[in-house]
């Protein structure tokens, strides 16, 4: 009997099956995305609606708008991934190395701005920024990005850091290292997957992030995805939006290249 | 063992000023605005907590609130089983598992207004890939107005969302598991439910309370996504707490949209908190039976 359902459970052939089906549904959204992207589906001259063209890629080289919109989102989100690494590092020794006043507390509060959904500080984000000029500034998104990245980052770096013996510190500073010069000749190069798995999740978070850049972006700065969004409109050319939907996702698939084999080791984030 | 340094606090610097600066200065403004009535920046009255018992007794905000808390039953009921199933497959996928994980992984790169967009041109009827193949089956799938049928949309969409991020962490976890527990195992005669119960599911236990966590919150206050599809129609039937609020700050009605605010940002850090005297618990328990 035991045998039986183990048969039925895990067979190859239903496995295989099990992970077609997955690769379908996964990839389903994205055939579609696609498949708009490269038809002309807005009723032009010398063209049929519907015809296979590049003309929606063409239109985004064209258009300065969408061009600057995908600079502004690599701005603010390298900006960012920056700002968390930078100020994330030292944060994540104390949490790794030091039992300090406050520390679990900490943690606790972090966890919960790491959650806390963005429309509810989204107005006094807005009120506070615009008084101090961050307003429209790719500067302003990669700050506010940090109210859910830094605890991330923070985690992440902590747990490659606590893999890491104390001892490791210890000949470093008797070798007459300062804790900044340790940090940036010894720490980084010893917890590099860490840094490019904190990387990564602080790309992907603040690349996708909406509410923020939304609210931030009044007038000027817009990234790709407000770029999107002003694409709709009385007559929408579909097509167009989906070829700049399939540029946006491009990075992020990148960024998935670039990590796959953290996906086993390195994605472990403690809770 | 960690030595007790209270200059740690200094490390700690930079990430505190940065958070003060977008967290703790705009949560006690909110805090603030939730006791006013706000026409203008300059015309404001003090109300007391009149907006919180406007809240907490209106029933729109207790079927906004359930309607949530459906919503994250049913995300956490579909994703979390089905995730870490399709993880524990992966396990025995050998060299493919990296390519499956990445497909999987690939929705989580998507910006978040960009999936609603994708998902209603795939049902779309006449150009969409699932939407034509549903009429042609003959199933009427009527998003704007059928309650259900937008529910299903939501899920669908959300699954196909977050599913990737259930299946790396519990993958992570599963691939964590030394190889003689298993040998142990199989000495024992132990079953493959077993195997699940006592060996890996407790391996697993901290991946996954965090996926928990992260999946009920999101989903609970799910806003972008939701929003675009259906604008929390058809009438209101999709109007999660999010929405609801979202709603109440393009109304310009400031005050009430603070305190309501402040509402979600306490139900958020009572689950945080709740979560986090659980896992802690746990693991004591978990410690004490290892000893």
């Amino acid at each position: 009997m035991m045998h039986l359902q183990r048969k039925i459970k895990a067979g190859p052939p239903l496995r295989a099956m099990v992970f077609v089906l997955l690769v379908i549904f996964t990839a389903l959204p994205f055939a579609q995305t696609v498949l708009l992207s490269f038809l002309s589906t807005m009723p032009r001259d010398g063209m049929v609606e519907g015809q296979w063209s590049l003309i929606n890629y063409r239109n985004i080289f064209l258009s300065a708008d969408l061009r600057g919109s995908i600079l502004n989102s690599v701005l603010y989100v390298l900006l960012n991934v920056a700002l968390c690494l930078i100020a994330g590092l030292p944060a994540a020794y104390a949490f790794s190395r030091y039992r300090f006043i406050g520390d679990r507390h900490l943690l606790f509060v972090m966890l919960a701005f790491r959650v806390m959904p963005p429309v509810v500080l989204s107005l006094p984000i807005f009120i506070l920024f615009s008084q101090v000029n961050l307003v429209n500034s790719p500067v302003g998104i990669a700050l506010v990005h940090c109210l859910f990245n830094l605890p991330i980052s923070i985690w992440i770096l902590e747990s490659f850091i606590s893999a890491i013996p104390r001892e490791f510190d210890e000949s470093a500073f008797l070798d007459g290292h300062s804790l900044p010069g340790f940090f940036v000749k010894l720490l980084v190069p010893a917890i590099a997957p860490g840094i490019g798995v904190t990387a990564f999740f602080c790309f992907i978070f603040s690349w996708v992030e909406v509410v923020f850049a939304r609210i931030l972006t009044v007038t000027a700065g817009k990234p790709v995805t407000m770029a999107i969004n002003a694409l709709f409109g009385f007559q929408t050319d579909i097509g167009l939006v989906m070829a700049m939907t399939v540029i946006s996702v491009l990075p992020g698939l990148m960024m998935i290249y670039f990590v796959r084999n953290h996906f086993a080791r390195g994605f472990m984030v403690r809770a | 063992m960690k030595r007790h340094s209270n200059t740690a606090w200094f490390l700690l610097l930079p990430a505190l000023a940065i958070m003060s600066f977008v967290a703790i200065v705009p949560l006690v403004t909110v805090l603030n605005f939730s006791f006013f009535d706000i026409f203008t920046l300059e015309k404001i009255f003090w109300v007391g907590t009149t907006w919180y018992e406007e809240i907490i007794t209106s029933d729109r905000f207790h079927a906004s609130f359930l309607r949530s808390l459906l919503f994250s039953a049913l995300v956490l009921g579909i994703q979390i089983p089905l995730g870490i199933w399709l993880a524990l497959l992966l396990t025995r996928a050998g060299r493919w598992s990296i390519v499956l994980l990445m497909a999987v992984a690939a929705p989580l790169v998507v910006p978040w207004n960009m999936i609603p967009i994708m998902w209603l041109n795939l049902i779309d009827t006449k150009t969409g890939i699932a939407g034509q193949l549903m009429a042609a089956a003959g199933i009427g799938f009527d998003y704007k107005f059928t309650a259900v049928h937008t529910w299903i949309l939501l899920l669908a969409m959300d699954t196909w969302h977050w599913l990737g991020l259930v299946v790396i962490l519990a993958y992570a976890g599963f691939s964590a598991i030394p190889a003689p527990y298993y040998q142990a195992a199989a000495i024992d005669g132990a079953s493959r439910m077993a195997i699940f119960r006592h060996i890996e599911l407790p391996k697993i236990g901290g991946a996954l309370s965090i996926v928990v966590l992260l999946r009920f919150v999101d989903s609970f206050m799910i806003y972008t996504e939701a929003f675009a599809i259906n604008a929390g129609g058809p009438s209101g039937a999709t109007t999660f707490l999010s929405i609801d609020l979202g709603e109440e700050i393009k109304g310009f009605s400031y005050g009430s949209a603070a305190a309501r605010s402040i509402v979600y940002c306490l139900i958020v850090t009572a689950v945080v908190w709740a979560f986090v005297k659980i896992t802690a618990h746990q693991r004591q328990a978990g410690d004490g039976k290892a000893a």
